[in-house]
């Protein structure tokens, strides 16, 4: 039997997910020079969003999304009002934002513990059924899974190319200073920002609890594989970390199958470290001319 | 006045005396047990401050370091029948190599880009423990993986206090473990205040301008890296003599949340930082026990609001309150 087909599809409905989770941590890191541990906690609160809207409230399962996105943006907007606001007049503001994201994370994640208990839940918004795609079975859910991603994908692109809002983001991530002079309102840029990125993670928390299952640390492990995707792109580069987020997902994925599952993240690791000695700022990233 | 050194002086001579007679004072081994666990706590958080308090990296592998002694003492010693005592010097010098080895992959980088690339490692390291399930040695019908796989290792010696001081085993553990904290302190005193650690203060706080001076970045963080490892490779080596067992725990994220808690709470790049942390912190813990299920969320809550209210710590605090007090005592005599 030949496994390559399988292989790829794995790689591109994970590739799909992790471009979703690396283009939030992206867009923020652009942004605000800010690196949010929390994120991975929010990919996960986004699918349990999802399972209390579709099992307690017995709302049809799309809603399930809604729910994910509403409650990302909130947890978004509340760590801007109840964090970041503080935080950006910080010296060490790039160290110290992580320390207390960190501490923000392991919070949330012991509140869902409380909330939703230990043992691993099925996420109910996920589409049974498989198509055929050529010779290769498909599973629905794997679709779903691209589809959404690369609506969603685009949908973001589009809104940053476009919108005011969009132009005000790109602004401020190309140069602080000169877009507040030039009357953008970089705090509304910055609340703006995170509510999207927590939404972004809302929606990647239900399409990978779909695949797995939901447990409290859920977003752990593919939050921190989105960073390295990120830092191996170059922090803040969102084309160079969807490709990334591709490539590597493929890697992972020939990896898990040739050399078993455990070898998949450690075989990335080495590979974005061989990369970084090569290019230090990122394979995409600009030679970054710091003023110190 | 006193100067800044007769004043540390003064410090650790109150430490001391206040250490060396708790044991007798405090009835009950349970409280004693976890003083044990502050100077544990003290001694990582001390070698970390150096790296990340006065050299300004942002490591985030000071925990799999400390995770790294600890495994090499205990298996040295289940392996190959070493004494923990000949185990432990050999570990903290293996620790230095491993440091110097993550120094090399990620040093290269700065910020935020050796806080992912350090934690990624340290991540990945856990997950390869937790996940090994081949056998390396069969234990009558028990399968031992090499690394000890999710259980961790025991029964590999420990420091031969129960066997030379029976019941007094606890206040001889005491005492031996303080003896590594003041070692530790010292060394990190001492490079500190020398011409090295004005090199890595200078990177810290003007990396453009250290660099044009002639201060090799690149080289002067690979030796903070290799020398803030030595001790914290020992301390992991007693740290498994003393439990007289380990396990992949060592390298959880809750652990590590600690004791960089103990280093923010304390003053990050202050001396005393790392040791008033941890007997804050160990004791905001014994508090929230009563709590129970919320130990954790109390432990993230407080790190966020150290960071945002406190950046300085509470170190940091007394050493602006004194300032204060004394220009408050000048206007009025003047």
């Amino acid at each position: 039997m030949d496994v390559l087909p399988y292989i790829l599809v794995t790689a591109v409905t994970v590739g799909a997910m992790y471009s979703l989770a690396t283009l939030g941590l992206s867009l923020v890191w652009g942004a605000m020079g800010m690196l949010n541990m929390a994120h991975g906690t929010m990919l996960t609160l986004g699918g349990y969003a999802a399972y209390s809207a579709v099992t307690t409230l017995g709302l049809p399962w799309y809603f399930g999304f809604v729910a994910a996105i509403l409650l990302g943006a909130l947890v978004g907007a509340i760590l801007y009002y109840g964090l970041v606001r503080f935080m950006l007049r910080n010296p060490a503001f790039e160290t110290n934002i992580i320390i207390a994201t960190v501490g923000i994370a392991i919070a949330l994640e012991n509140l869902v513990l409380k909330i939703y208990g230990g043992q691993p839940l099925g996420q109910p918004v996920s589409l049974h059924g498989t198509l055929r795609l050529g010779v290769v079975p498909v599973q629905t859910q794997n679709i779903l899974i691209v589809v959404m991603s690369v609506t969603i994908m685009v949908l973001v692109a589009w809104t940053l190319k476009t919108s005011r809002v969009g132009r005000a983001i790109r602004a401020t991530a190309q140069n602080r200073e000169a877009a507040q002079l030039m009357g953008v309102p970089i705090r509304k840029v910055y609340l703006k920002v995170l509510a999207i990125s927590g939404a972004l993670a809302g929606v990647s928390g239900v399409l990978l609890s779909s695949l797995t299952q939901l447990s409290p640390p859920l977003g752990n492990d593919p939050m921190l594989k989105a960073f390295i995707m990120c830092v191996v792109a170059g922090l803040g580069n969102l084309p160079g970390s969807v490709l990334a987020a591709f490539v590597l997902a493929l890697v992972e994925a020939c990896t898990q199958f040739y050399l078993g599952a455990r070898w998949g993240f450690p075989v990335l690791l080495i590979l974005v470290i061989l990369a970084l000695i090569w290019r230090p700022y990122g394979v995409f990233g600009r030679t970054q001319v710091t003023r110190l | 006045m006193l100067s800044g050194v007769a004043r540390d002086i003064l410090i650790a001579f109150l430490f001391l005396a206040v250490f060396a007679t708790l044991p007798f004072v405090l009835d009950g081994r349970y409280y004693t047990g976890q003083i044990v666990t502050i100077f544990f706590y003290a001694v990582v958080a001390s070698q970390w401050n150096l790296v990340f308090g006065v050299a300004g990296i942002f490591s985030l592998a000071q925990m799999a370091l400390f995770a790294f002694g600890a495994y090499a003492t205990a298996m040295l010693g289940f392996y190959l029948d070493w004494s923990v005592w000949a185990a432990m010097p050999l570990a903290g010098l293996t620790t230095v190599l491993v440091s110097i080895l993550i120094g090399l992959a990620c040093l290269r980088l700065t910020g935020a880009y050796v806080a992912l690339l350090t934690l990624s490692i340290a991540q990945v390291v856990y997950f390869l423990i937790v996940t090994d399930t081949d056998c390396f040695v069969m234990e009558g019908v028990r399968c031992r993986q090499f690394t000890g796989g999710a259980v961790g290792f025991s029964q590999f010696g420990d420091l031969g206090t129960r066997k030379a001081f029976r019941g007094d085993w606890l206040t001889a553990n005491y005492f031996i473990v303080l003896a590594l904290l003041i070692v530790s302190m010292l060394f990190t005193y001492v490079i500190v205040k020398s011409p090295m650690g004005l090199a890595f203060r200078a990177l810290r706080d003007n990396p453009g301008y250290a660099i044009s001076r002639g201060i090799g970045r690149f080289k002067y963080q690979l030796l903070v890296f290799g020398l803030s490892a030595f001790f914290t490779g020992i301390a992991g080596g007693l740290w498994a003599s003393h439990f007289r067992a380990i396990g992949p725990n060592l390298l959880s994220l809750s652990l590590m949340l600690f004791v960089l808690a103990t280093m923010v709470v304390g003053g990050v790049g202050r001396f005393w930082g790392p040791l008033v942390g941890a007997i804050l912190l160990v004791g905001a813990d014994e508090v929230m026990r009563e709590f129970g299920e919320y130990r954790t969320l109390g432990l993230g809550l407080i790190l966020a609001v150290f960071v945002v209210a406190m950046p300085q710590g509470i170190v940091g605090l007394l050493k602006a309150g004194a300032a204060c007090l004394r220009r408050r005592l000048k206007e009025t005599a003047g």
